[in-house]
């Protein structure tokens, strides 16, 4: 399960202060308005961003003393994601090795990996060369192969047409079902949320407003924020 | 029918018109001969020297750079902003300025001589030929292609930063994958400036050659001009130059026509590598050795604060004001041609449809680096001699090849915001039936306020600091400043020297910082 307790971070413009729980192999879809600290909550479970105060705990294990490197956490952002001068089986090898010098096993394993987003057959393309779904999907591939058991998804699939959007959504929920990850991801649409997440985090003014399962925060919840998101506000 | 009338398409006629009218009487002016084979020997030796002292500048302008550039992206120290900026303002610091400093640092009386004498090593030091030119171009130079790979590693964007940190990246997986992918797109164009701006070294090779066995085609030309008066020598050695640089322009705008570096979205994201030791050991040895190169130079022209009481005489106010009047009618020149040129492209890119036409406006401004200004103003007093003095021509003459000189760099400024003004608003100014006056006001003037005014500013600065042009008609009648400057220097007056440098040193950076201020606010 990832923990987050009373994780406090200050900047001169901005104070947030972060309670969250989400159980393991749960897709956790965080929402809110622009500038409520949804990036900063994952920024900060991904190590890039330090708590002055609270606890930050995956399975048990606290994540606070770790770099980002060494964080169980897989990450795929909005954009460049992929490193342009590197094909797309090289992008997803930088999730095992950053040296790029694979083993046999480890090559398998990027094949499998880029199999499993549907993309065999692209291995040598260079993000260039690809789609704006595909090279999402290249980095969604990196994420799989690390193994790592936590992946966040910070806005990844808003930039894609809301086909592509929803097969993306679809793909993440089902390669996390098969392999019991927990993913963490930012959504902008109430529909999608519904469709996939079980857990739904409201996130606005640096904290999580509203917790639980996305049903009983979107109909239950009695703030205009929330309203405001869903169009009734 | 398409109209291809346009003031930018008689703008661009009248340009070539120049260039071709210019050599072409210094070809007719050069009589019956042939001349090349007689100079081939000569010849051959110019270019052999032009080649390799712009070779080897090239080289360690771009390594000394490349390591500045990347220490100063890995680290953060007081100062560090004011570091930054100064790297920028070397790109208009006056080659004759440049000159003086290394004179007065590196010289045989200067900083580094009298230093080991006083610690009891009497070393003869002699600069003169490649030592001195190097020096003076990597002084120069590097701080340059430091500044622009800061900014192409400041574009590598956040999130690929923090990648890095998730990945676990080691500073040599950084450099592969983040920092040379950003540097390797600006080599080529970086390597193809500096050896074109060094290949074609005037002043700086004339002062610290050592010699005529040590010449630029530049210098060459020059010497042609106005020592041997032989002006087919001069047009052969002029052809030979255009042929030469515009084939390394071509490239050059081959090299740097590509995709627009990727914009990170949010600030700055931490770089991983900033914590290794041995990164910072060498970091740390790279800035302490730009330190001691860049800064004695800088500081021996700020020396001349002491004796500019002692200079602000009646030749000075003179060669002051002369500088100033010409600088802005250069850089008046410069921006109007740009705004012409930039006008016709937009016209036929956005509203005739003919983007190979809008091209070839848009590569003239950069075709003019590959033209010899000796040759060109030589051809073009004699064209204007039979109707005007010699003193007269040269205030004709100098605003105006200094102000094509200065079209390149203000047309970068000016020609790409009329193409925004032209597809952002361009549709609907047509629409509203803006026309003419109302149409500049309405839709240009807001784009093209602050380009126009950094261009203006850079022009003036370019042209302010110049020794080039003046070299031939320079004499009691016409003195600039930069003249002045190599007036004292040729007489030994260094003390004066110093601070003629230090006042064009001075103008030369407030324009170009007033010009970075507008065209940072230009979005």
């Amino acid at each position: 399960m990832l923990l987050i307790d009373r994780c406090r971070l200050t900047w001169p413009d901005f104070r947030a202060e972060y309670t969250l729980a989400v159980e393991t192999g749960a897709l956790c879809a965080v929402v809110g308005p622009s500038g409520g600290g949804k990036t900063t909550l994952l920024h900060m479970i991904a190590g890039f961003e330090q708590p002055e105060s609270g606890a930050l705990t995956l399975d048990g294990r606290s994540l606070l003393p770790l770099p980002p490197a060494r964080r169980p956490v897989a990450i795929v952002f909005q954009d460049h994601n992929l490193f342009p001068h590197l094909t797309a089986a090289q992008n997803v090898a930088l999730g095992l090795r950053p040296s790029l010098r694979l083993t046999d096993a480890e090559r398998t394993a990027v094949a499998e990996a880029l199999d499993a987003v549907e993309l065999d057959g692209l291995e040598a393309r260079k993000p260039g060369e690809m789609s704006g779904g595909q090279r999402q999907r290249v980095a969604l591939a990196r994420a799989l192969v690390s193994h790592r058991p936590l992946i966040l998804l910070d806005e990844p699939f808003s930039s894609l047409d809301p086909g592509l959007r929803r097969g993306m959504i679809g793909l993440v929920d089902a390669l996390r079902r098969r392999r019991r990850i927990t993913v963490v991801m930012t959504i902008h649409t109430p529909e999608d949320v519904m469709e996939v997440a079980d857990q739904m985090a409201f996130v606005a003014d640096g904290s999580v407003i509203a917790s639980g399962p996305p049903g009983r925060v979107l109909r239950q919840y009695d703030d205009p924020r929330i309203g405001a998101f869903c169009g009734t506000g | 029918m398409r109209s291809l009338s346009h003031p930018g398409s008689l703008v661009a006629l009248a340009i070539l018109a120049l260039v071709v009218g210019g050599f072409a009487t210094l070809v007719l002016a050069g009589g019956e001969k042939p001349a090349l084979l007689a100079i081939g020997p000569y010849l051959v030796r110019v270019l052999i020297f032009s080649t390799v002292q712009a070779a080897l500048s090239s080289l360690l302008s771009l390594v000394f750079g490349a390591a500045l550039a990347l220490a100063l992206a890995r680290r953060r120290f007081p100062g560090r902003n004011l570091v930054v900026s100064a790297l920028g303002l070397t790109m208009v610091m006056p080659t004759i300025v440049a000159v003086f400093a290394v004179l007065a640092v590196y010289g045989r009386s200067g900083w580094l001589a009298a230093g080991l004498h006083g610690i009891g090593i009497p070393v003869e030091i002699s600069i003169f030929g490649y030592p001195g030119i190097l020096i003076a171009h990597v002084f120069l130079n590097a701080p340059f292609v430091a500044r622009i790979m800061l900014d192409a590693l400041n574009t590598v964007p956040a999130e690929q930063w923090r990648l890095a940190q998730t990945l676990g990246f080691s500073p040599a997986q950084i450099l592969r994958h983040l920092d040379w992918p950003a540097l390797r797109g600006e080599v080529p164009g970086l390597a193809g400036l500096v050896f074109l701006v060094c290949f074609k070294s005037f002043a700086i090779v004339l002062a610290l050659g050592g010699g005529p066995a040590r010449a630029t085609l530049e210098v060459a030309i020059y010497e042609a001009l106005k020592i041997d008066l032989d002006f087919g020598r001069a047009a052969w050695l002029a052809f030979i130059q255009t042929a030469l640089c515009l084939a390394l322009t071509l490239a050059l705008n081959w090299a740097i026509a590509r995709p627009p570096a990727a914009q990170t979205v949010r600030a700055l994201a931490v770089r991983p590598d900033r914590t290794d030791r041995g990164l910072l050991a060498w970091d740390s040895l790279v800035l302490v050795l730009g330190l001691l190169f860049l800064a004695p130079p800088f500081l021996s022209v700020l020396a001349g604060l002491a004796h500019v009481a002692a200079v602000l005489d009646a030749d000075f106010a003179r060669a002051f004001a002369t500088s100033i009047v010409i600088a802005a009618l250069a850089a008046l020149m410069a921006c109007l041609m740009a705004l012409a040129l930039g006008g016709a492209a937009r016209r036929f890119r956005l509203a005739a449809r003919m983007p190979r036409l809008a091209a070839l406006y848009d590569a003239l401004p950069n075709t003019l680096l590959a033209v010899p200004p000796f040759a060109l103003t030589a051809g073009l007093f004699l064209a204007i001699r039979p109707f005007v003095d010699p003193a007269t021509a040269g205030y004709i003459l100098l605003p105006l090849i200094n102000g094509l000189g200065a079209l390149p760099f203000a047309y970068r400024f000016i020609g790409p915001r009329i193409m925004i003004a032209g597809e952002r608003y361009g549709r609907l100014s047509a629409s509203l039936g803006l026309r003419g006056l109302d149409r500049l006001k309405i839709m240009d003037w807001p784009i093209l306020a602050r380009p126009l005014g950094a261009a203006f500013a850079l022009a003036m600065a370019l042209s302010f600091g110049d020794f080039g042009v003046v070299a031939l008609f320079g004499g009691t009648e016409l003195q600039t400043l930069p003249y002045l400057l190599y007036e004292r220097l040729g007489a030994y007056r260094l003390e004066e020297a110093s601070s003629i440098g230090l006042l064009i040193v001075l103008v030369s950076f407030v324009l170009a910082l007033l010009s970075g201020r507008l065209s940072h606010a230009a979005d």
